[in-house]
Formats: structure tokens, sequence, C-alpha cells
């Protein structure tokens, strides 16, 4: 291709090639590189419980790692591992029939209504999701009662909580979603006539979904595995709450060396030790994904054979039957389909249980006194104050209806002006409300909860705003301006999702009163600057490390697929740069960081160990006083308040879905880019 | 308390609760959460508390002699103060109504309270954040503040902002950690013990031996042991009449081989608060806390059980006093609110308050007297007040240089009860 005046112009134009990506790699340098680092160091140094940070580095040793190879603490290793593995192949066997039939059995309509109702469950607290678990599972609970009362089990009732097999059902539970998402968008992508084209060429059911399905969905089970293994070998919440002494996983173990045993070095070798395990644990993964392939294509002819063979038997009985068996083979979609049911159902049982056990008359959340009240609802709101909240809501809302009637027959009006009427109400409504009469403190009676729920949405967002912005643009970069830089950059990203939460926590809360020293970046931290003060701004920082590498992967994974002819013309046409990315690469991109940023909020929403470390007196998130409170007794009011932040949550979500359609994107797009796939 | 029971003097009786007091304010009334505010505002009113411009200032209770109201002996100062207040503290350590809407009509601050699971996990939260984690009241167990003094994690209590001071009981007063009180003021006191289900296990246990026999033995695989390393590590030596104290490399060695090759294997969970789970039906036995155990009888009450098979056993022959603390952590931000709260919660009515939510004794002078006067239907009192005898077995931790074996054993206890 000759070189254009334009294509000239746009070189000189360009910086490096990471130009793009340079913030998020400022930002992963200082909130990330560096602190893990001092951690890493950390490992190396001897516990000294009577130093400020509990490490002596007077001589440097191994010695924490080879303490990590003591039988004693390689057996929880191996305990994690094993429920991970198990955890990730159930999801892939309990999440693959509801995607295949989300995917190719029901209308375009269904789709978005299952695939909604797999992602719903998400948004309530993770915290208390799990927690909800101890109600069905209790020895001495309803369901246990029932089923001893059957005479199902013995007098002892349900033996399940306090042992691995508790934390097992709930991790399953937990990351169900998470698999079945990019299954189901690996699964629609493929093209139906490929399957057709299989069948019509004699191959059974069964040889169509081994031989052509399954094989194309491959990237959706890659990235289904990665979303959930990883975050299941680090998972804290889920052990700490259910596992008891038995059902200990490494998460829990690496962050009682941090906080309880004050064994930072243990600590730190434990999580470095964990980082490699998962690696390792993939890299044996993918080989066995390579060889698995090359197996079947060696023994292929004489697989071939006998599916010849057992056609030709096929073709044979098709004669001599009746085309009445048609009606046998219809059974399948209907066993999807009650699968599917079965396990919407299991993804909503803990959700039924947390708004139930809001009306719990006793002073337990998880123990069901017998009685139902809506006292914990009276207690935690002050009504008086609610109702003028709720009237002047509406009140503004009404306004808003009242002038778009108005202006709908005036020609005079812009048209965006009506459209967009209800929706500016709605947030001046917010605004008035929320900024001038603080209501989200003052309908609270209970000291805290509307507070919390106040700082979760504030650390959720902004971390969310970061994420998309220096995730957004650096999977740009990835995907347009590959270099020897990519190499180190993805290393960072995925070393990031794979890095225990527990160990940013610690890296960062020890790193930001070291960040004072800094200039610029230091005032920031440590001076507090309008309504964000009090530590808010490190909920952004810590949160938003993660959330960044999901929507890096999902941004860079979007452009890959997308020739990048278009902004070539469109640079050959004469627009600079800047141009061209506004008007071709933005638009392109744009549903992955909608999607992108839904996932990050969702994740940064439920975020409760790096918040728990980091968060000050005047920060604590939803989640980090959850956390607190189930040190001892959680009381009836924390699921009023996860019911709380649940519906509001999902008319956030509802809200954006409206600005989004507004924007003509349709809502299958959105669940498509939803995981990014690739 | 039966030490009080013989200094008791029975003019204070009559000092405490003249009848014209007594009638205005029903004791129920005032101890149920309903009606407290009211009951408060009797007290603040006589106390002639009536500041409102929320500045610091003082009010005496010297008005409470005009109107015939018990003096004297009892200090009731109120200070006021503003804005926020944040308490970082132990589970459900305080009653919810003091530390919410009482708080903020007596002293005029919006409180916040976080909890943190061990004094390890509060030391790690304030030594990490280099004086900006935001907190301006703490509650670490005694032993730990000498330690978080010498990290300058501490700042000195002006004393003269908790005048109410006076009402606590020299006994628990000048502790070893910190003789002249200048950082910490005794918030509550407990003990160590456990409590099990007679319908589950047969055998009457009245030892630290007898809980670790039935551990090993007919509830292996149903009992829970307190999360922290020197009580779990104190279960042993109590058992063994060793000092828990010891630094004896020996004895700790001799722990660490039992507790952890074969004691862990027969643990359930390490759970520092059983109570709920108790009533879930998850352990037959665990190692409490006297007040997180007293706090059981009500919720297996809740879920339907039967409270009359729980039975509580104070540890035997030897076992725990340990004192938590209120201190001002070294950089909060409202240190003024902090000394009000504080010398607040040391006023005898708000004191039995808490003491009747939480179950464990707050070091308030004449406790009987106090307790007859103000919640004369205290139930399960045995487990909060201890006798002579009782307290005599009870002592408290000292920081040595052998807790990080200590720490190490209870470490190793948890891979190894691992499934």
């Amino acid at each position: 291709m000759t070189e254009t005046v334009a294509t000239r112009l746009r070189k000189r134009f360009h910086g490096p090639k990471y130009l793009l990506a340079l913030p998020a790699i400022i930002w992963y340098l200082l909130f990330f590189a560096l602190p893990i680092a001092f951690i890493v160091f950390y490992s190396f140094g001897t516990k000294d419980s009577t130093k400020l940070l509990p490490v002596d580095f007077s001589h440097l040793s191994t010695h924490s790692y080879s303490a990590v190879f003591d039988e004693t603490f390689f057996k929880t290793f191996r305990g994690t591992l094993r429920i991970a593995v198990i955890a990730t192949t159930l999801c892939v066997l309990i999440g693959l029939p509801v995607a295949y039939f989300a995917a190719f059995k029901v209308p375009e309509k269904w789709k978005a209504i299952i695939l909604a109702a797999v992602v719903v469950p998400s948004f309530t607290s993770f915290l208390i999701r799990t927690v909800a678990w101890r109600i069905p599972l209790a020895p001495n609970g309803t369901f246990s009662k029932w089923l001893i009362g059957m005479g199902w089990i013995g007098q002892n009732g349900i033996q399940i909580l306090e042992t691995p097999l508790a934390v097992q059902i709930a991790i399953v539970y937990n990351y169900l979603g998470f698999m079945i998402l990019p299954l189901f968008v690996a699964l629609d992508r493929i093209d139906v006539r490929m399957r057709e084209a299989s069948k019509d060429l004699g191959a059974g059911r069964v040889a169509t979904f081994f031989g052509v399905t399954l094989p194309l969905a491959g990237p959706g089970i890659v990235a289904g595995v990665l979303l959930t293994f990883i975050p299941m070998c680090g998972d804290y919440v889920t052990a700490t709450v259910l596992g008891g002494a038995k059902g200990n996983m490494i998460g829990a173990m690496i962050a009682s060396q941090f906080s309880g045993a004050q064994n930072w070095p243990l600590g730190s070798a434990m999580a470095i030790l964990m980082i490699a395990a998962v690696l390792l644990s993939l890299g044996v993964g993918f080989i066995a994904m390579k060889i698995v392939p090359l197996v079947s294509s060696l023994a292929s002819p004489a697989v071939q054979n006998l599916r010849r063979k057992m056609h030709a038997r096929a073709l044979e009985q098709a004669k001599h039957v009746k085309p009445s068996t048609r009606t046998k083979i219809e059974v399948l979609p209907k066993v999807l389909g009650v699968w599917t049911v079965l396990v919407l159902v299991f993804l909503f049982i803990p959700i039924l249980l947390v708004f139930l056990h809001s009306f719990n008359n006793g002073g337990s959340f998880t123990i069901w006194s017998g009685k139902s009240s809506t006292k914990w609802w009276g207690e935690l709101f002050n009504g008086s104050e609610m109702l003028g909240v709720l009237v002047r809501f509406a009140a503004l809302l009404v306004i808003g209806v009242v002038i778009k009637r108005l202006l709908k027959g005036r020609d005079n009006v812009p048209k965006f002006v009506s459209s967009w009427i209800v929706v500016v109400s709605f947030v001046l409504a917010l605004i008035l409300n929320g900024f001038m009469t603080e209501w989200y403190r003052t309908i609270f009676d209970f000291t805290g909860i509307g507070d919390a729920i106040r700082n979760s949405f504030i650390a959720a967002f902004g971390a969310t705003v970061i994420a998309v912005i220096i995730g957004g643009m650096s999977g740009v970069a990835l995907a347009r301006r590959p270099g020897r830089w990519t190499t180190f950059f993805m290393a960072t990203v995925f070393l990031i999702l794979v890095t225990p939460e527990i160990m940013d926590a610690v890296a960062l809360a020890t790193w930001f009163p070291r960040i004072k020293e800094i200039p610029l970046v230091g005032i920031i931290f440590t001076s507090g600057w309008g309504p964000f003060n009090g530590g808010i701004n490190k909920l952004w920082v810590g949160q938003s490390l993660y959330a960044s590498a999901v929507v890096t992967l999902i941004v860079r994974a979007r452009l890959a697929g997308i020739d990048e002819s278009l902004e070539e013309a469109a640079g050959d046409l004469g627009a600079p740069p800047g141009r061209a990315f506004r008007q071709i690469t933005l638009p392109l991109i744009a549903s992955a960081m909608v999607a992108g940023g839904l996932l990050s909020f969702a994740l940064c929403l439920d975020n409760a160990v790096i918040s728990t470390l980091i968060s000050e007196a005047g920060s604590t998130t939803f989640p980090v006083a959850l956390l607190g409170a189930t040190r001892s007794t959680i009381k009836p009011f924390w699921g009023v308040g996860a019911a709380l932040l649940f519906i509001v949550t999902l008319s956030a979500l509802w809200f954006l879905a409206v600005i989004l359609r507004r924007g003509g994107d349709s809502a299958s797009k959105i669940a498509a880019t939803f995981t990014g796939g690739s | 308390m039966a030490t009080e029971n013989s200094k008791q003097n029975p003019k204070q009786l009559n000092m405490l609760a003249p009848d014209s007091f007594r009638e205005k304010l029903s004791r129920r009334a005032f101890l149920q959460g309903g009606t407290a505010l009211a009951g408060f505002a009797l007290i603040a009113a006589a106390c002639g508390s009536s500041s409102s411009d929320g500045g610091a200032t003082t009010d005496t209770a010297a008005a409470g002699s005009t109107d015939g109201l018990a003096s004297g002996d009892w200090s009731r100062v109120i200070n006021t103060a503003s804005g926020e207040l944040a308490m970082y503290t132990w589970g459900d350590y305080n009653d919810p109504e003091l530390v919410g809407a009482l708080a903020a009509s007596t002293l005029s601050v919006t409180m916040k309270v976080d909890y943190y699971a061990s004094n390890e996990d509060l030391i790690t939260k304030l030594a990490t954040s280099g004086g900006t984690s935001g907190f301006d009241i703490v509650v670490p167990t005694g032993p730990y503040i000498s330690q978080m003094v010498e990290k300058g994690l501490l700042q000195k209590l002006d004393k003269s902002l908790i005048p109410n001071m006076v009402n606590v009981d020299p006994l628990y007063l000048g502790q070893a950690w910190d003789t002249t009180n200048d950082y910490s003021v005794c918030k509550n006191w407990g003990t160590t013990g456990f409590f099990y289900d007679t319908t589950k296990i047969s055998k009457e246990l009245t030892t630290w031996q007898d809980f670790i026999d039935t551990c090993m033995g007919e509830a292996s695989g149903q009992c829970s042991v307190i999360d922290a390393a020197p009580n779990y590590c104190g279960m042993y030596f109590w058992a063994n009449g060793i000092d828990w104290n010891t630094e004896d490399a020996a004895s700790i060695d001799a722990a660490e081989k039992f507790l952890v090759d074969e004691f862990a294997q027969h643990i359930k969970a390490f759970d520092s608060y059983p109570s709920t789970k108790l009533a879930e039906g998850a352990y037959s036995i665990a190692m409490a806390w006297n007040g997180d155990a007293r706090q059981a009888y009500v919720r297996i009450a809740d879920a339907g059980g039967t409270p009359e098979n729980w039975k509580w056993v104070l540890g035997a022959p030897d076992t725990e006093l340990w004192m938590d603390n209120y201190c001002i952590p070294v950089g909060a931000p409202n240190p003024e609110a902090a000394h009000a709260w504080i010398n607040w919660d040391l006023i005898p009515e708000i004191s039995i308050r808490d003491l009747q939510y939480h179950g464990y004794h707050t070091g308030m002078k004449n406790m009987s007297t106090l307790i007859g006067e103000i919640a004369p239907d205290l139930e399960k009192g045995d487990m909060i007040f201890f006798g002579d005898d009782q307290v005599k077995t009870m002592h408290t931790q000292v920081i040595t240089p052998a807790l990080d074996r200590l720490i190490d054993i209870l470490n190793k206890s948890k891979a190894k009860a691992g499934g």
C-alpha cells in the first residue's frame, strides 16, 4: 500500500504505541506493581511483632517458603485446589445445558429473560447470599426439621454446615453466573447453519454436539473457566462464612496470616505460591485442552468408522420405524427447559430467603423465629422522612411527565427535550433529594446503614468510572497498537486478576501512608477533597484494579474481532486520529465498555476484602459493615439493608437500560458483550 | 458480685433510688428499648443537662442533690460534643440504642460503629493506616495496650474530660498494662468457659479437661473453640495446671504437640462468637466467653430450641480474666466526642444498660447495689457476676515473647483441622 499524505500525517501524530495505555500503566505501577513489590519483599523477611509493621528485614531468608511446603499448610493448598477444580467442573456441567438451551432452544425474547435471571442474583450482596445458605443448611432449621420429619435423614439434622461440602455448594452457587454468561455468548455466536450442515451430513445430535458445537464453544468455556476458577482459588468469604475448620481455604488462611497471626512473611509467601499454583493449574488445563483434540484426531479414523457404522444402523432402523419417533426426540428441549428452571430456582433460593428473613421477628438473621414482622424494616427506617422523600420524588417525576405531555404536540421544541425530560427529572429528584436533604442518612434510624449504602454506591461508581476509562483506553491500545509492550502489559493484567485480594489489600493498606511522600499524588490522597473525604478515594483505587483489568480484556476482545480498516479508512479520508477515535472506534467499543462497566460495578459493589482493610471510619461500605457484623450475630436488619441495596441496584440498572435503549443499543447486544467472549 | 456484697453499704441503697425517683422512672420501662428514650430524658433532665449548643459544655450532677436524687457516690456528668464519632469495636458490644439515637440526642454526636474480630486485626488496621484510620474510639483487650502504646497507636486520655471515671471500681483501674489509666479505662471484663448440649453429651462436665476429653470423644467434629491463640492454648494449659502465661519452652512444645497433632482434627470450627451457630445447631459444645454464652440462651429460644438443655460451665480449675478498655487512637479526628462518649458510658444507668445488652461486668463500683436498683430482673446473673472463689481462679493475660509461639500453634492447628 502506498503511503498517502493522510497516513504520513497520521504517523506524525502518533506517540509511542502504548500512549493510550499510559494512564493504566501509571495507575498499575503506582497502585499495583510498587505496593505488591513491597509485599513480595516481605516474604523474605522474618516476623517481628514488636515493629509497627511486623516484619524484620535484617536477615533475609526463604524460610517462609519452606514453611508453606510443610505438610500442615500444604494440605489447605490441595484442599482449595480440589474445591476450585470440582466447582469449576460442576459449573461447566450445570451451566452448559442452561447456556445451550438459552442459545438454541428458545426465541429471542426468552434469551434476554433467561440471561437477566442469571445475572440478577449477582446484584445482591455476595456476602449476604453466602450467609443465607446457612438458613436451609442449619441442622435445627425448618428444612432440616422437615427432612427429619419425613424420616429421610437422621435425628441430628443436616450435617453440611462447617464442612467442605457447604463451601462446595455455595461456591458453585456464587460463581455459576460467571460461567453461564460466557458460555451463552460463545454458543450464541455459533452459526446455526454449521449445526444444520452437520446434521444434514448425517451426524446425530450427540455427534453434532461433540463434533461441532463444543469445539466452537471452546473460547467461551475458556473465558468461563478463567472467570470462575481464579476468583474461587482466592475466595475468602465463602470459606469464612460456611467452611468452619474443615472447609478452610487458602484465601482465608492468607488473610489470617496478615491480620490474626501477624505473620506477614508467611502470608506473602503463601500468596505468591498460590499465584504460582493457579498459573500452574491453568497451564496444565490448557495443555490438556491441546492434547485432547490431538488424541482425538489421531483416533479419528477409528471413530469415523464407528460413526459411519452407527449411522448406517440408525438409517436401517429409521426405515423400519414409523415417523412417530419424531415426538420422542422433542423430549430433549423439555429436559433442558426443566433443567434451566431448576438452575434458576437454585440461583434465586438465597435471595428469596434474604427477603423472607428480613421479615423475621427474632433477633438473628439466620434463625427464623416462627413469626414474621416488619419490625426490622420499621427499626431501620424513619417512616415520616421516608414518606417525605417518596413524595418529593413522585412530585418531581409527575412534573416531568406533565411537561412531556405539554410539549408533545408542539413542533418548535427539539425532539430530544421531550424524550429526555422524564429522565432528567428523575436525576433532578435524586440530586435534590439526595444531596440537599441527605435523605439517605435521615430515613435510616439505624446508625450507619444509610451511610454504608451510600458509600458503597459512591465507591463503586467512582471505581467503575476509573476502570472504564483506563481499561477502555488500554483495551484499544492492546488491540490496535500491539508491540513488545503488549506482553508486559497483558502479563500485568493477568497478574492483577490472579493476585488474591487479601494481598492487594495489605499491599495497598501499607502503601497509602507511604504515598504522602510522593508529590502531587500524595496531596490528592492525603488531604481529601470535596464530598469524597474520608477514604472514599482510597476505595476507588482499591476497587478499580480488578475492575479495570476486566474492562481491558472485554474491550480488547471486542476490538480484536473487528477489522481496523474502518479506522484506516477514516484516516485516509483525512480524519485526524482524535476524530477517527471519537467517531469510529468509540462507537465500536461502546457496548463493550457498558458491559465492562456493569460487570465492574457489580464487582465493586460487592468488594469486601480490599475495602475492609483500606476503608476508613468515614468510608465504610455495606459489605465492609456486613463483614464486621458476621463476626458476631447478624441481625435481620442486614437482610433489610441487602434487600434495599438489591432494589436500588436493580432500579439503577433498569434506568441505565432505558438510557441505553434510547441510545439505540439492543439489550441482547449488551448481554452478548457482557463477558467479552473472544 | 460477692466481693461487693461484703462491702455493700445499706445506706447507699436508699440514696441511690429514692422513692420519688423510682415513681417517675418505672425501672422496667427504662430497661425496655421502646421507652428508654423517655427514661433517659428523665435522667438527663435530673442531671441538669440542657446544653443544646453543641459546644463542650459541662453540666455537673450538682442539681441532682437538690431534688433528692442519688448523688455523692455517683458522678453523672454529661459532656456534649459535636460532629461524628467513629468507634471500632468488637461485634455487638454496645446497646444499639446507645450508639445510635441516644448518643445523637444526648451528646449531639452521630455515631458510626465498625467491628473487628481480634486484637491483631485492630492493631493491623491502626498500624497500616498510619494514623489515618479515622476512628475515635477503639476497644483493645488490656494486655495489648502496652504494645499499642509502644507502637505509638494510642493517645493519652484527658482525664479531666472523664470525671465519671470515679464510678469505676478501683479494682478495675490501674491494671498492669496501664497502671495510671493514662491511655485506657475499663469498658467491661469477662471470662472464658464452655457451653454444651446436655441432650447430646451425657457426661456432666466441669473442667477444661472434661471439655478436651468430650471434644476428642463424644463430641468429636461437633465442637468449636475460640479463635484466639491465648484462649485456645490456655485451654490446654489450664487443664494441665500450667500457668497460661508460661514462657517455658518445654510446656509450649508439649502444648503444640497435643493441640496440633492430637486435638485439632476434632475441631469443627474456630469461632469466637458461637452463640448464633449454637442455636442453628452447628455445634453441641463450644468454648465461649461468658457474655456470648449468655446470649446463646436467647438465640436458642429464638430458634425454637430448649435453652434448659444447655449448660454453661466456667473454665476450671483455672481460666481467664480479660478486660476490654476504651482507648483513643492517635490521629482520632474527634477526640472531644470520644471523651464525651467514654465519660457518658461510665454513668451507672448507661453502663448497666450496656451490661444488660452484652452480658459482661462493666466494672462499676457497688455493682450488686446498682443491679438491684436498676435491673432487678436481670436473668442469668451468675454468668455475669462471679463469686470471690471463682474470681480467684481467673488470671489476666500477660504479653510475653511466647505469644508468637501460641499464635503459631493456633495457625498450625487451623491448617491441621482442615478436611
